[in-house]
């Protein structure tokens, strides 16, 4: 790979589609070195993006991946920890195989990727980790009993982390999306993103600017003093 | 890797350690690293094992070392020096 422009290094996980897609090309768009990952391949062909066709709950797989970053860079400065999957059902038709799959990608999956590139972050003394959350966190919805959850624990794993993570100068934020118009939502019925709207304060979809606003604002170098919140899109509390 | 060269590594990094904490100390193979009579504070010994394995993926080793097996062992490889290099030895052997 060519020279970034900016010599700065991202990690975005879930980027094959999306949002992390979104995300992948506009920071390649802004001349940073991104490395992004999914299950499967990626359209974004561009000089300073790589992707790697990973499972994220595979440590062998994260360790290899965050491996050959710092191996060929020596630094990674921020990781956006996108990858998620979701499973909208009644807890009582949920299969304990959907639980597992959904807590390996959403949560284990987080944290094997904050731990290794915390490792490598921790050896520049910077290093900013976005998590992503969901506003079903807050609002509690019925349908995404197992989503949520798994989301709690990333907000819970944020706020333990940023505390773990500040004497190394390393962030850890998260970003709680209301609906944005993606493949994670596509089988939810709109009466249902309708009454989700309605909760909100401003009662209206997201779009991939908005969400970009926030990590911008996250993996500013004047956001050294802000670790461990979480921000939720559309004014949900 | 022999065990002689992964003895200094883990030397430098806890002697390193005893610089940057003002602690008038020099790492031996029996220096304690993990417990009650630890000479490391646990934010140091995470760090300990952070920088070693940082250290190790220079020379191309890429291991875990705070592993499921570390974790289990009746007798913890991270006591002292010693253990943690014999260790350390098996997982990259």
């Amino acid at each position: 790979m060519p020279e970034p422009v900016t010599n700065e290094i991202m990690i975005i996980t879930g980027a094959g589609k999306g949002i992390g897609r979104a995300l992948a090309e506009y920071f390649v768009n802004k001349g940073m070195l991104v490395f992004g990952c999914s299950r499967s391949g990626s359209d974004l062909l561009a000089e300073n993006y790589k992707h790697f066709s990973i499972n994220v709950s595979d440590e062998k797989n994260v360790q290899e991946m965050v491996s050959t970053v710092a191996k060929q860079y020596g630094k990674i400065d921020y990781l956006l920890n996108n990858a998620g999957i979701a499973s909208m059902n009644h807890s009582l038709l949920t299969p304990g195989s959907t639980v597992e799959k959904i807590f390996d990608v959403n949560v284990l999956g987080t944290f094997l990727f904050s731990r290794e590139t915390a490792k490598v972050m921790s050896k520049n003394k910077f290093g900013r980790i976005i998590n992503f959350t969901t506003v079903g966190v807050p609002l509690q919805l019925e349908g995404e009993c197992i989503y949520s959850s798994s989301k709690s624990a990333v907000e819970t794993m944020t706020k333990i982390m940023a505390k773990e993570f500040a004497a190394l100068n390393i962030t850890v934020n998260a970003i709680g999306p209301n609906p944005v118009r993606t493949d994670l939502i596509k089988n939810v019925p709109d009466e249902k993103i309708n009454a989700l709207l309605n909760r909100q304060a401003i009662k209206e979809l997201s779009s991939f600017e908005d969400i970009i606003n926030v990590v911008e604002f996250f993996i500013n170098r004047r956001s050294r003093m802000i670790t461990g919140q979480t921000i939720y899109l559309g004014g949900v509390s | 890797m022999n065990s002689g060269e992964l003895k200094e590594i883990i030397y430098s990094v806890v002697d390193e350690y005893f610089v940057e904490n003002k602690i008038k100390n020099k790492a031996t193979g029996e220096t304690v690293l993990f417990g009650s009579e630890s000479v490391l504070d646990s934010l140091g010994f995470v760090n300990l094992i952070v920088e070693i394995e940082n250290k190790l993926k220079d020379h191309d080793y890429d291991i875990i070392i705070a592993s499921e097996k570390a974790m289990s062992r009746k007798n913890s490889p991270f006591r002292t020096i010693n253990t943690l290099a014999e260790f350390i030895e098996e997982e990259i052997a």
